[in-house]
This record gives C-alpha cells, sequence and structure tokens, in this order.
C-alpha cells in the first residue's frame, strides 16, 4: 500500500529533525521550513505566517504534522503559533486535508506539580508567550474540528530527548519527558487513527515516555490512540543492588 | 478613578464613556480622530504597538477595553480574518501586559454572546454554557481575546470582568421585521462597563475569583439568554425593546 503523504511542517527546528527518519518509514514526508536543515535535507522554504505558502506545501498531502514554534518574541510567537495554525486549519481545509498533529508545550505542570495521577485537566498556560499562544492555538484547532471535516490530535510536550544509550545512576528519571522513538510512534497514531476514535474531532494528549512516578498518566492516550511507551525507559534509571 | 477606554471612535466607545464620565475621569484611546465628551482626555495609540499603549495606560486605575477592532482593517476576505485574529490576540495580550506593568488592577473586557449563537433557542443561555464560537474571526476573536485575559488575571494581581453583551443595536430604531433574542441597546452595554468597574477582583487571593463572566442582553420576555448574574454589579437593561416584543416574548 503507499505510504500517506505528509507535510511536516517546522521540519529543521529543535524537534523534527529527531523524528524525521523514524517517520520517513512510515510516511512520504514533505519537508518545510523557513529556515535551512540542519542536516542539509531538502526542504520546502515556507513561512508558516503566509497563508498562500502554507497551502501550496499541503497541496496533494494526505496530512499534516505541525511542529513551528516560537517560544519568545512578543510578535513572532503570536504570528508563528497563533496565526500560523489558523493558516495550517485553513489550508486543510480548503485542500480536504483531514487529519493534522498539532503540537505545544504542556499547560499543566505549573498547576499541579505537586499532584499526582494528572490526567487530563483543564489547560493552564500562563500568560507568557510561549504558553498563552500555543493556548489560542489549541482552541483554533478545537473551533474548526467542530466547524469542519478535520481532525486534530495535538500533543503537548515537556521535555524530548533521545533514549539513554546505557543505564543512568545516582538520577531520577524526567518527568513529564519523551524520547523520540515514542514520538514518531505517536505521530504516526496520530495520524492513522480512524477519525471516529477522535471524540469530538479534536483531542488533546500530555505525551511522555517515562511511567512510574504517577504524576503525569497516560491513560487517555492508551485508550484513545493505541499510544504507550515502547520500552520502559524508566528502567534505565534503575538504582543497582547489592 | 481615570479609566481607559478604548475603541473611542466607536459608538460603543462613545457610549461607555458618556456612562463613566458622570463618577470617573475617563481616557479615551484609539488610534484615528474621534470626538472627546467634555472632561475626558484623549489619546491615540495602535492597540499592536506596545510602546504606544504602554504610555496610554500610564497613570490610569482601570481600563475598559471596548473591542471594537479599526476601522481601517481589511474590508472582508482572508486579510481581514488575519488582521482579526492577530488584533484580538496580541492586540489584547499588549493592553493587558501594558496593564500589568502600569499598575493597573482593574480590567473590564467586552466580549460577545454571538458565541452561543448555535445553540438552539429552546436553551437557556447562562454563564454556564460552553462558549462554542464558529469560525469567523468577528466572533471567535473576541472569545480568544477573553482566554489571554483570563491568563493574566491566573499569573498576576489584575481583576478582570467579561461582559458578553448581545447584539448591539438601539431600541428607538430597531426594526421588528429584524427581531433577535440577543438584542442589547449600547446605553446598557455602557452602563454594565460601570456597574463592572466597581469591584477590585485584584484583591482576591484566589485567582479564580480575579475573573468573572457576565451575560448582559435586553430582558425580553422569554428571554433566552439570562441576566440575572449581571444584577450582581448592580445592573440591569432599561431597554428591553417592548414595543418590538410586546408582552409575548420570542
Amino acid at each position: 500500500m503507499a505510504k500517506k503523504k505528509v507535510l511536516l511542517l517546522g521540519a529543521a527546528g529543535l524537534v523534527a529533525p529527531h523524528i524525521t527518519a523514524g517517520l520517513e518509514r512510515y510516511f512520504e514526508l514533505r519537508l518545510a521550513d523557513i529556515k535551512p536543515h540542519p542536516d542539509g535535507r531538502e526542504q520546502w522554504p515556507v513561512d508558516i505566517g503566509c497563508y498562500e505558502q502554507v497551502l501550496e506545501a499541503a497541496r496533494g498531502m494526505d496530512a499534516i504534522l505541525n511542529f513551528t514554534v516560537n517560544r519568545s518574541h512578543p510578535v513572532l510567537s503570536f504570528t508563528v503559533n497563533v496565526l500560523g495554525a489558523y493558516h495550517v486549519l485553513k489550508a486543510a481545509v480548503e485542500l480536504g486535508i483531514t487529519r493534522i498533529v498539532h503540537t505545544g508545550p504542556q499547560m499543566v505542570i505549573s498547576a499541579y506539580q505537586h499532584d499526582f495521577d494528572v490526567d487530563d485537566p483543564p489547560p493552564r498556560p500562563g500568560s507568557g508567550y510561549y504558553g498563552v499562544t500555543k493556548f489560542l492555538s489549541n482552541e483554533l484547532c478545537r473551533v474548526f474540528a467542530r466547524a469542519h471535516n478535520v481532525q486534530i490530535v495535538c500533543f503537548l510536550f515537556n521535555g524530548l530527548h533521545a533514549k539513554p544509550k546505557a543505564p543512568i545512576q545516582g538520577e531520577d528519571f524526567p518527568p513529564f519527558t519523551i524520547v523520540w522513538e515514542d514520538l514518531v510512534e505517536a505521530c504516526r497514531l496520530g495520524v492513522e487513527v480512524d477519525a471516529a476514535a477522535i471524540p469530538g474531532g479534536f483531542q488533546v494528549f500530555n505525551l511522555h515516555s517515562h511511567q512510574g512516578h504517577g504524576k503525569y498518566v497516560l491513560d487517555r492516550a492508551e485508550r484513545i490512540l493505541g499510544f504507550r511507551p515502547l520500552e520502559p525507559v524508566e528502567r534505565l534509571y534503575r538504582r543497582p543492588l547489592g | 478613578m481615570e479609566v481607559l477606554v478604548t475603541g473611542a471612535a466607536s459608538d460603543l466607545g462613545q457610549q461607555v464613556a458618556a456612562a463613566l464620565g458622570h463618577e470617573h475621569r475617563v481616557r479615551l484611546l484609539d488610534d484615528r480622530e474621534y470626538p472627546v465628551p467634555f472632561g475626558a482626555s484623549a489619546c491615540r495609540a495602535d492597540l499592536l504597538a506596545a510602546d504606544e499603549v504602554w504610555g496610554a495606560v500610564r497613570g490610569v486605575q482601570a481600563v475598559v477595553h471596548t473591542a471594537m477592532p479599526p476601522a481601517d482593517l481589511p474590508a472582508a476576505g482572508l486579510r481581514r480574518e488575519q488582521a482579526l485574529l492577530e488584533w484580538y490576540t496580541r492586540g489584547t495580550h499588549v493592553l493587558l501586559q501594558a496593564c500589568v506593568d502600569a499598575g493597573v488592577r482593574r480590567c473590564v473586557y467586552l466580549s460577545t454572546l454571538e458565541i452561543f449563537r448555535s445553540y438552539p433557542d429552546d436553551v437557556y443561555i447562562s454563564e454556564q454554557w460552553r462558549p462554542l464560537p464558529p469560525v469567523q474571526m468577528e466572533v471567535l476573536g473576541p472569545y480568544l481575546g477573553e482566554l489571554v485575559c483570563r491568563e493574566f488575571t491566573a499569573d498576576y494581581r489584575l481583576g478582570v470582568t467579561v461582559l458578553r453583551l448581545g447584539r448591539l443595536e438601539y431600541e428607538d430604531t430597531a426594526d421588528p421585521h429584524e427581531r433577535d433574542l440577543m438584542w442589547l441597546d449600547p446605553r446598557d452595554a455602557a452602563r454594565a462597563c460601570a456597574g463592572a468597574l466597581r469591584a477590585d477582583l485584584s484583591q482576591e487571593v484566589h485567582s479564580a475569583r480575579r475573573w468573572r463572566v457576565l451575560h448582559v442582553c435586553a430582558q425580553i420576555p422569554n428571554a433566552k439568554y439570562l441576566t440575572q448574574r449581571a444584577r450582581e454589579i448592580g445592573w440591569a437593561p432599561a431597554h428591553n425593546f417592548a414595543t418590538v416584543w410586546g408582552g409575548k416574548g420570542a
């Protein structure tokens, strides 16, 4: 069966280069970003603040992965995170693309950092540029999913990094952190999960790889997407006995 | 108090200025020329220009953000949607950040009941209902601005009252063939702003209490949009379109 064609926006950013090879096992990717790819990969030059560029890059695609972000600029954070998300949604609707994977930062730690069993509480992004603009982008996704035939799976992260190559001693594993292999798997599921499995056409998932603390649970991601960490990464942080 | 009123060039902004002028010093703000009522002061600023807005809020104790978009935005189409999106989101952020920086503690933000338009007419809409804004930015934009305001009340000692206004229509000139369950006379909208300014929510310790949402609408017989909560700011509508709705209601 032919692979689905997937537009990867933000292909040259801090996250996407680490998952591109993994995603290419499953999808025919079209890479796109406003800046050059760090590994010299060929990509479409796309400014997400320009609707026409987003539309052209999305033409012919089956799904869009939006990994674009601006974290701190008072103007560009709105342009990239809010207007950019709007452009992705609008382009998807115009082109009949029915699946988007949207991404952003976690929005629960500040309010629930002392709690456990944190599953799906209402987000508390704060007023900082990064949090509030990504929160607004999530609301745009929710509104478009309600109004149009587009399903949007939103992944929220705290930390992202490579799986340790060897056991780590003397340290606890980081909370709410996902390893690249699991992010690839989550993206695959986000693109391929049946539309009927996404209640309301829009769902948000806090994603990570390390279980055991009991703080940030993955039950919803498992129930709705079928996501679970590929390996028990937390076992690399075990204290030796004897 | 000295109160900054944005959107001064709009009819709503002028009504708010008139209503507030009885008990406050009013400073008007817009990015173009506008009439300045006797006793009010005036300034010009683009809501997207942080430096200009910073200067406009210096020295005021409260802000009423009418959220009336500038008149010089593109008339329609994608460019208008883009401009409105930026204006309602980044513009509101610029304004509220300026408020925080200037020590302003009270803010009234004017949103719209249109975010509930898609609910069927056999439902009583109160503040408990989930907003369901459409994708059109004339309505979605004000709702996104609400969300920006809320995050500022969580992070700072800033009290914000959101007044979700009905569809603005003067009672005297309302077309009986265009009856709308959501009508609100702008004079009543302005009086609601005056009422909303009276409480200092910024003193609340719990952040959830620094944020308040009230629905403001004419009270026609058999009203769909309930406004009992707005009584807590001492507001009741004076213009209820009786000649249009009569005693029968919708």
